[in-house]
């Protein structure tokens, strides 16, 4: 086998399992329609009811307890939120094609399993990525002008995050033998990993340790910092609307540990099964 | 044969759990032999062929394919290699085109032989103007021929189909084989199938007939006709005649259908059974040795009712009144 063949195989393998996984995404109405959805109520609805809520008092003077109205503070989020169903719902696939056979006309073709997996959790992650950008669209409800680079930082990092829970979906799957049971699990893995990440309340950052635990119990705080999406959504704020509960750099290397960890360990169990 | 076989695999054992599927297995295939693998469900045929194919690993034993160590080097063996599985693996989203599109980049075909090889196919299968349709809009006799399209699209030099006719309608089978027969003409191919529709085998060069994970014998349909072929009675008898005659003729077997069938050892046989029973019966027919005949012999049991073991015969025998049964 010569160079270029090895080379073609790979990256017409890869480029094939790819665009595949695009493919049956765009013929899905259903998940388009969530996509959609998803967003709209959590921005128009969720968030332009609570906006006025979303500031604290101090000595009879109002002041918002981050320099940001509730719309701006959640949008990061709901684009985190988005991505995240998304990505695990993508890993349905996986269990399709295990369950459809298709899983075997990959396995017995010339392509290493590293190769395939990579394929189905780039296409995966494209469409996350996309429903990503479902939510960008409505930055101009939230208030945000958003500069080029912000958004192409922020697109970086959503394709950091989409590639890591797609990983995470996978590892999910492969544990998970039928799609009524993907269903109820990724529903109980995603909320509560979402609710937990400081996404849709803050953990104030002007508030000493002691002060934070009168307001919020130690077991709450304790489930935001372990929850590595804190640092996601966090980075996804400092990106969208430069505001940083924990350290800047926290972020991005909490998204670069997700994406690597979850893509080992799901490559593990793909190259058992 | 001459040179290097196309196949050969040699002492592979596999086992699943406390059942052994396969026991000490060894044979060649030759280059473009048409080979059949001849036996029951459960008889360890598709787990022999996930074998060759690298996708299960043997517990012993060696395979070489196209004088490659398959076992060490499963990728690379994989490019000589076109599978039909036994169940659909097509996706059903897909376009025809787009499922043999996406074979052809997961083998690495360049673009240009790519589009050549899709085009030569979907006219061999006769399926042309179904290019551009979602698969699960298809026949599965459709499906089928899509997967045997598909599993040439890369230069496989030996192509395997895991009962690639079960299921589908006579018509539809005969298709089939008229496609495998005209690749074979056309293309350097060894062809491996296996199948329980023992009418088929008869135009495969050699036939391995194997039950219970091991090989039974392997021959040209001819070969085994002449060794193992037997004259068989297939009696219809009276209702009430027929548990006289099990009695007599302990190793004749019952189909589900109340017909007894008993080897036969010559004409005299059927003259001596005729002067006994001839009043009890509805129906007697002399069967010229057959490949069925082989594999009853072989197998003791006919591969139509694969199950027919004791337990069945019983039910069978009790189903037409006969007595001891409970």
């Amino acid at each position: 086998m010569t160079m270029t063949e090895t080379i073609r195989l790979h990256a017409g393998g890869l480029y094939a399992i790819w665009f595949r996984e695009v493919k049956r995404a765009i013929r899905d109405r259903g998940q388009l329609i969530g996509g959609v959805s998803r967003p709209l109520l959590w921005v128009l609805i969720m968030g332009i009811g609570l906006n006025p809520y979303f500031r604290g008092e101090v000595y009879g003077e109002v002041r918002f307890v981050v320099p940001y109205t509730y719309l701006q503070f959640i949008f990061p989020a709901v684009i985190a939120l988005n991505i995240m169903y998304t990505s695990i719902q993508s890993a349905v696939s996986v269990i399709w094609d295990r369950q459809f056979g298709f899983l075997r006309e990959v396995l017995v073709s010339p392509l290493p399993r590293a190769t395939i997996l990579l394929g189905k959790i780039l296409g995966g992650a494209t469409v996350a990525l996309f429903h990503g950008c479902l939510v960008l669209v409505l930055a101009q409800f939230a208030d945000l002008s958003l500069s080029i680079g912000d958004i192409a930082w922020g697109l970086v990092l959503m394709a950091l995050l989409a590639f890591g829970l797609t990983s995470l979906g996978v590892v999910i799957a492969g544990r998970i033998r039928s799609f009524e049971g993907f269903g109820v699990f990724s529903n109980a893995v995603i909320l509560p990993l979402y609710f937990t990440s400081s996404s849709v309340f803050p953990l104030d950052p002007s508030l000493t340790s002691a002060q934070t635990a009168v307001i919020y119990p130690e077991w709450l705080t304790f489930l935001v910092r372990i929850n590595p999406m804190t640092y996601a959504v966090d980075a996804l704020r400092g990106a969208f609307i430069h505001f940083h509960q924990f350290d800047p750099a926290l972020g991005p290397a909490a998204l670069l540990a997700m994406a690597v960890v979850f893509f080992a360990l799901a490559l593990r169990g793909f190259a058992r099964a | 044969m001459t040179a290097e076989p196309a196949i050969r695999i040699a002492g592979v054992s596999k086992r699943y759990g406390r059942t052994e599927a396969l026991k000490d297995v060894s044979f060649d295939v030759g280059r473009q032999e048409l080979f059949a693998l001849l036996g029951p469900n459960g008889a360890g045929k598709t787990t022999l062929l996930h074998i060759i194919c690298t996708i299960l690993r043997p517990d012993t034993g060696s395979v070489i394919v196209g004088g490659l160590d398959a076992l060490a080097h499963p990728t690379r063996s994989r490019r000589d290699i076109g599978v039909v599985f036994q169940e659909p693996s097509l996706d059903d989203r897909l376009t025809v085109y787009e499922n043999l599109n996406f074979h052809g980049l997961v083998f690495g075909v360049p673009a240009a032989l790519r589009h050549q090889r899709i085009a030569e196919l979907l006219d061999l299968v006769e399926l042309r103007d179904w290019r551009d349709r979602l698969v699960r809009t298809l026949s599965s006799g459709m499906k089928r021929r899509v997967e045997i399209a598909r599993a040439l699209i890369h230069t496989s030099k030996i192509l395997f189909l895991d009962e690639p006719t079960a299921g589908l309608d006579a018509q539809s089978r005969e298709r089939i084989w008229t496609y495998i027969n005209q690749l074979r003409s056309q293309r350097d191919l060894t062809v491996v199938v296996t199948t329980h529709y023992i009418e088929e085998v008869e135009g495969c060069d050699r036939v391995c007939v194997i039950d219970h994970g091991t090989i039974l014998a392997l021959d040209t349909p001819a070969a085994l006709k002449a060794a193992h072929g037997q004259q068989l009675l297939r009696i219809v008898p009276h209702d009430d005649a027929a548990a006289a005659i099990i009695a007599e003729y302990p190793d004749a077997t019952v189909r589900p259908d109340g017909e007894i069938v008993i080897k036969s050892s010559g004409d005299s046989f059927a003259e001596s059974f005729l002067s006994r029973h001839g009043t009890h019966i509805r129906r007697l027919s002399v069967e010229e040795p057959s490949l069925e005949s082989v594999f009853l012999s072989l197998t003791g049991r006919e591969i139509r009712d694969q199950a027919a073991g004791a337990r069945e015969r019983t039910l069978a025998f009790g189903r037409q009144g006969g007595e001891h049964t409970r």
